[in-house]
């Protein structure tokens, strides 16, 4: 019999053959070994532009375009390599100073290895998709060296040799391999080729092997600018030396390993989650876990140990005599910790004096309450999953910076303090602490060691001037991760040629008129607020014969123009939305589309996409229909200029009576919806008024609300409802649609019991008609205000809608729990919402406008596109609120006034007060209120706050209070906000 | 763990280090089983397959209907065809794939390979000189990484040949695939040739076979979503793979037949007349 064996030996290509064998565990804890095998070759480039050798044998794809070099002939020179150079980082390189090859001073020409790639792949995803974004960029040259395929640079792991240490050997293998292959490009002065690595070990290898290498900081020091970016090269640079000290000197507890929390959450005695941080006190957090109902408390600094908001992590339950109720207290970082020295770390005590007293006071208060309080169950943190470290906006803090530290240019250590409160201070290393103070900048969390009681990160770059426009704008914007770079050119191509002389084209034969229908001669119009560029929609009715009504809503045709899958339909669906702060918007398509060629202006042909029902005199549909079609809107009204035309009895035109028309359709749709169990919710909205010149803030004004607002609403909800039955029925799985889930009666506890005991009042939440009817009897005579206050608590107990694929949800759970209706999408507004430019495309899919496209189709793809808008609408949302809250403080400044405010949440050191007139909400400690501090009793369970000694006052809650609303900057947020001071309690 | 298919247009080189157009090392030989009618052992870079065939033969007892054949026109029971049948089965060690997992009897996917190469084999195979009869195809999958139907098919010409069934000419099969994903719906994909396991799972692909240096194709096998216009290429791409495979396979046929006369187990000229062994 023949054998079968070593076939591959006796094969006389074998050497060029060879395998990649290694280990991996599968989610579910199992251990496989795999086998790849490895085709090693000697036509991969070295993609220099000097190497003509390589050119010659430059690979080609498919259709014989061969593959473009990437490598300059005259890279910049250094210090060092004065000749010029090529860098060759390792994957720490790229793992610990991303932002440092992002710069554009510095770092050109870059020979990524493949080995390095896949090790970055591996550590971390994000920043593997940046370095594969730098590859792509054309201006930076890096180039994608694939050493593990070409045979010179294969490196074998020999027996016994870790992975690190193989793929080590391998980088200084391509880096000689490079060194010697362009030393032969004959006549010209060849580049040097630098390995750069954070490994000491490794560098001293190289250089005994005759390389070039350097570790990152000596390489940056021989940059020109090079003090700089040294603050960019982050701490973990001296792992080693941090590792030298004694384990005693650990203030955190140790994570489990990996395998121990995998098996501890799947036996049930681990729990994995999102770890939150209070708003109101940073060293309480909480953790939703999909065993319990109610969220875990996490409490002090040891419990939470190291984890930072938003962190994926794994908690222990903790027994029984350790649960605590969640504190009453308000504790700040910034006010317990102020004085702490950011060098000095090891001398002091891991929990703070302070932070123990106050830990104290949390302690007596419970246990004098065991009787009658309800303790909830409380957890640690174990270990980290993913941490959620992104780059973070903030300053300086004054405080922790030393005298020498503002002159010289000596490394110091200060404490950066985030605009998000609920992220730690950072500690930071840099040597421009007196350019920096006073300036907004940019960090990144490096790491955070058991050692080390705050989190070590590394400057990346500076905004601007605290306070100045456009250094918050841009934080602002950062921090809510909001893209705002310009769009890149390959969008731009996407758009159309004639630029803004586009027409609707005259011939109704052109492909543009296929199947579109003629709307032009209809009375359409628009309304939208005052100087809105963006007009999305337009309405118009007409009377039938029958006696009944046609209404046709008319949305513009996004569609048209942004065509699947293109590079504008990318950055599109990246965006996700539109962005309104008070003095800018980021849009989510170019200007020329939203604010010109799609925009529904007036006196112009318009593209559009029309929905038309019949509707009887008290707005039953009777009938609907889709079209995509060409408008030509009338007039484009404000809010106020309908209302002023509608209320106008002298004007009788045919556009008037049709408004008239949709009004009381509207009214009758509204009661309709109602009825149904609509809830009218509540959030405090102002609106900043600007100088028109100067774009000052001047004053600020509580929205007002018009029946010609509400009219549009109604007409849209009916849109979006209408499309949303539309589309789910031709694609039942993959249909893009928006829900709100009814809140869990839980999210209402705590509401209801404040409604009860301080007002007699019964909330009663079984449906959201229950609710709606129940919110309607909490009014106070005396207090108009009352009703609305409730209204706004009751909106925070809510859960927020979001948008799904219908596939991944029953029916039942499709329904709108606020709008009370069973199915929704996001239709009417395409040139500010992705959602409903998907949405678009469904429905023109459905009525066979066009033919389906794969990616409207494939329910992965559109999963993901919902998980990202639904980020991106929660994200627009918080910046827009934060640029509002921002410029208040801004309209306020060096002004005081007397305003009345509502206390809405009493904690046993201080109370919120919510201030109508400004929409904004403040906290008042105790400390605030008098010189000395008072002494105070708190009584959680009338929700009654009592002081004693130097101010005597009490304080309820949902009471109305008189306060002094002043600005303030936050000496240590950096942030100017509003300060209030109690004046009186009526 | 390595990078996955999207670096490709980084250095346009695929997961294993292949170009877009090449083939991984396939490595053949016959007559491994001494016993057998006709055997053959065939490897795919890293997919392994074993084949015997047996007969033709008088059709034994009918066993039960996990066999995929084909031929045999007329169908009577109890044999009486007028065409030999071809039967197929295949059996898949558990441990040829990385998960440990033992395929039943009844498992569809490889009743439909059975039924595939049962047919591709029967249009090749002059079938109609055996009447009454049956030809047994066994293969055995010993390892599997990818394009696993058409190392089967090779498998099963070669084992043919073995065997010495008169038949019109090879039939060689390989895959081609497209380097992006059906969603990401990429203009530019360069079409691939022979994927392995992880290209076979991350993006479309197809199988193919032709009948020897023609262009007539006597298989294909599209399981995944791919767009219209990407399939051309993909087709000719796996067609011209076919005629390198073939040219592969009879280049082993030849070396084997080279050998035996050396070795004197045939003698020249016995039936081999009309065949140039150099």
């Amino acid at each position: 019999m023949a054998s079968l064996k070593r076939s591959l030996d006796a094969d006389p290509l074998a050497a060029n053959i060879s395998n990649k064998i290694y280990v991996r565990s599968t989610k579910s804890g199992k251990v496989q070994k795999i086998v790849r095998e490895v085709y090693l070759r000697q036509d991969i480039p070295c993609s220099s532009k000097l190497c003509q050798k390589c050119l010659a044998l430059a690979p080609s794809d498919a259709a014989g375009r061969p593959i473009p070099f990437v490598l300059s002939d005259a890279p910049a020179g250094t210090k060092v390599f004065p000749q010029g150079h090529y860098l060759v980082p390792d994957t720490n390189a790229f793992l610990t100073a991303m932002d440092l090859f992002e710069q554009e001073s510095a770092f050109y020409d870059v020979i990524v290895l493949q080995i390095v790639l896949e090790e970055l792949r591996n550590r971390s995803l994000p920043l593997y998709n940046r370095l594969i974004s730098l590859t792509k960029s054309e201006d930076k040259r890096f180039y994608v060296f694939f050493n593990e395929f070409r045979l010179e640079t294969h490196v074998p792991r020999q027996e016994g040799e870790s992975v690190n240490d193989r793929n080590d050997r391998a980088v200084r293998k391509a880096v000689s391999w490079y060194s010697d292959h362009l030393a032969r490009v004959k006549g010209k002065t060849v580049p040097a080729v630098v390995m750069l690595s954070n490994d000491r070990d490794n560098v001293r290898k190289a250089k005994q092997e005759g390389l070039n290498a350097s570790s990152l900081a000596d390489y940056v020091k021989q940059l020109k600018d090079g003090e700089k970016l040294l603050d960019m090269i982050p701490e973990t640079e001296d792992r080693d030396m941090i590792k030298e000290k004694k384990p005693g000197d650990n203030l955190y507890p140790e994570y489990f390993s990996m395998s121990k929390m995998m098996t501890g959450v799947k036996s049930g005695l681990l729990h994995q989650g999102i770890f939150n941080v209070s708003p109101y006190n940073y060293l309480e957090g909480s953790i939703r876990v999909p065993a319990f109902p109610k969220s875990l408390l996490i409490l002090g600094r040891e419990n939470i140990n190291r984890a930072v908001d938003g962190d994926l992590v794994v908690v222990e339950v903790l027994p029984k005599d350790q649960w605590k109720e969640p504190s009453t207290q308000v504790i700040e970082e910034d006010a317990i910790t102020k004085n702490e020295n950011p060098d000095a770390e090891d001398s002091e005590d891991f929990v703070s004096e302070k932070e123990r007293k106050a830990l104290q006071e949390e302690v007596k208060r419970t246990q004098s309450k065991t009787t009658e309080g309800h303790p909830q169950p409380t957890a640690r943190v174990v270990g980290v999953i993913k941490r959620n470290w992104r780059q973070y906006v903030g300053h300086i803090d004054q405080s922790s910076v030393s005298q020498s530290g503002q002159q010289g240019r000596k490394q110091d250590t200060v404490f950066v303090i985030p605009m998000d409160k609920k992220i730690p201070k950072i500690r930071l290393r840099t040597r421009q602490v007196a350019e920096l103070l006073g300036k907004r900048i940019l960090v990144t969390i490096d790491a955070w060691e058991r050692s080390s009681r705050h989190p070590v990160g590394h400057f990346v770059r500076s905004l601007g001037e605290l306070e100045t426009k456009a250094a918050e704008t841009e934080a602002l914007l950062l921090e809510y991760d909001v893209q705002y770079r310009p769009f890149p050119k390959t969008v731009l191509d996407c758009l159309p040629k004639e630029g803004h002389d586009w027409k609707v084209p005259a011939s109704m034969d052109d492909p543009g008129w296929k199947d579109r229908q003629d709307l032009r001669d209809l009375l359409i119009c628009s309304i939208d607020p005052i100087g809105c560029q963006d007009i999305d929609d337009a309405l118009h009715s007409r009377p039938l014969p029958n006696g009944n009504f046609e209404v046709g809503v008319h949305i513009a045709d996004v569609s048209h123009f942004v065509k699947p899958n293109n590079a504008m339909d990318m950055e599109a669906s990246i965006r996700g939305t539109t962005v309104y702060l008070v003095d800018k918007r980021i849009d989510m398509l170019p200007m020329l589309l939203g604010t010109d060629l799609c925009s529904l202006k007036p006196y112009v042909e318009r593209y559009a996409f029309s929905v038309i029902w019949e509707m009887t005199p008290d707005a039953d549909v009777v009938g609907s229909k889709f079209t995509k079609s060409v408008i030509k809107s009338r007039e484009a009204f404000s809010y106020e200029q309908a209302q002023l035309r509608v209320d106008d009895e002298s004007q009788q035109d045919d556009l008037t009576k049709s408004i008239r028309t949709l009004l009381a359709l509207s009214k009758k749709l509204k009661q309709k919806r109602l009825d149904a169990g609509a809830l009218s919710l509540s959030s405090p909205e102002v609106k900043v008024q600007m100088e028109s010149e100067t774009s000052d803030p001047i004053d600020v004004k509580t929205k007002e609300l018009l029946d010609t607002m509400s009219l549009v609403e109604e007409f849209m909800l009916l849109a979006n409802t209408s499309v949303a039955r539309r589309i789910y029925e031709a694609f039942p799985q993959t249909a893009i649609l928006r829900r709100h889930g009814a809140p869990p009666k839980t999210n209402f506890d705590e509401l209801a019991n404040q409604l009860k005991v301080k007002r007699g009042l019964d909330l009663s939440v079984e449906s959201s008609r229950a609710l709606a009817d129940s919110l309607d009897r909490c009014v106070d005579p005396k207090e108009p205000f009352f009703n609305t206050l409730v209204r706004i608590m009751a909106t925070r107990c809510m859960m927020s809608a979001e948008y799904f694929c219908s596939g991944t949800q029953a029916y039942p759970e499709f329904r709108h729990y606020g709008l009370a209706s069973e199915i929704y999408t996001h239709f009417t507004s395409p040139i500010r919402r992705y959602a409903d430019l998907m949405a678009h495309r469904q429905l023109a899919a459905a009525i066979e406008y066009e033919a389906v496209h794969p990616s409207v189709r494939s329910r992965g793809r559109l999963e993901a596109v919902c998980k990202n808008i639904n980020v991106r609408h929660r994200n627009a949302q918080l910046a827009g609120r934060a640029s509002i809250a921002y410029y208040v403080g801004q309209a306020l400044r060096g002004k005081a006034t007397e305003e009345d405010g509502f206390v809405m949440k009493i904690f046993s050191n201080g109370f919120v007060v919510l201030v109508p007139r400004f929409g904004i909400e403040s906290l008042i400690r105790l400390r605030d209120l008098a010189e000395t501090e008072p002494q105070a009793t708190f009584d959680a369970e009338t929700y009654t706050l009592e002081t004693s000694g130097s101010r005597e006052i009490k304080v309820e809650l949902f009471q109305k209070v008189r306060v002094r609303v002043t600005d303030q900057k936050d000496e240590t947020t950096g942030k100017r906000g509003v300060k209030m001071e109690l004046v009186s309690t009526y | 763990m390595p990078l996955d298919t999207s670096t490709y247009s980084l250095g346009l080189l695929r997961v294993d280090g292949r170009r877009w157009n090449e083939l991984r090392r396939i490595h053949a030989q016959i007559r491994t089983q001494a016993a057998a009618d006709g055997s053959s052992y065939l490897e795919m870079g890293h997919t392994k397959v074993m084949c015997v065939v047996t007969g033709p033969t008088e059709p034994g007892p009918r066993r039960g209907g996990n066999v995929g054949s084909a031929g045999g026109a007329g169908a009577a029971s109890g044999g009486q065809h007028k065409d030999a049948e071809v039967l197929v089965n295949i059996v898949i060690a558990g441990f040829s794939s990385v998960d440990r997992k033992r395929r039943g009897k009844g498992d569809k996917r490889t009743l439909e390979m059975q039924s595939t190469v049962a047919n591709a084999l029967a249009a090749s195979l002059h079938i109609h000189l055996f009447p009454h009869s049956q030809i047994t195809i066994s293969l055995h999958v010993l390892s599997q990484d990818g394009s696993l139907l058409a190392a089967l098919i090779n498998a099963a010409t070669l084992a043919c040949v073995d065997a010495g069934i008169p038949m019109t000419d090879y039939v060689a099969a390989c895959t081609a695939g497209s380097t992006s994903t059906y969603a990401a719906n990429d203009e530019s994909a360069d079409p691939l040739l022979d994927l392995n396991h992880q290209e076979e799972q991350e993006l479309p692909g197809l199988t193919v076979a032709t009948l020897g240096e023609t262009d007539r194709v006597a298989v294909l096998v599209c399981e995944s979503r791919v767009q219209v216009s990407r399939l051309e290429g993909m087709l000719a791409v796996g067609v011209d793979g076919c005629k390198q495979v073939r040219e592969i396979l009879d280049r082993v046929v030849r070396e084997k037949g080279r050998k035996m006369i050396q070795e004197g187990t045939v003698e020249r000229g016995t039936g081999l007349n009309d065949m140039d062994v150099d």
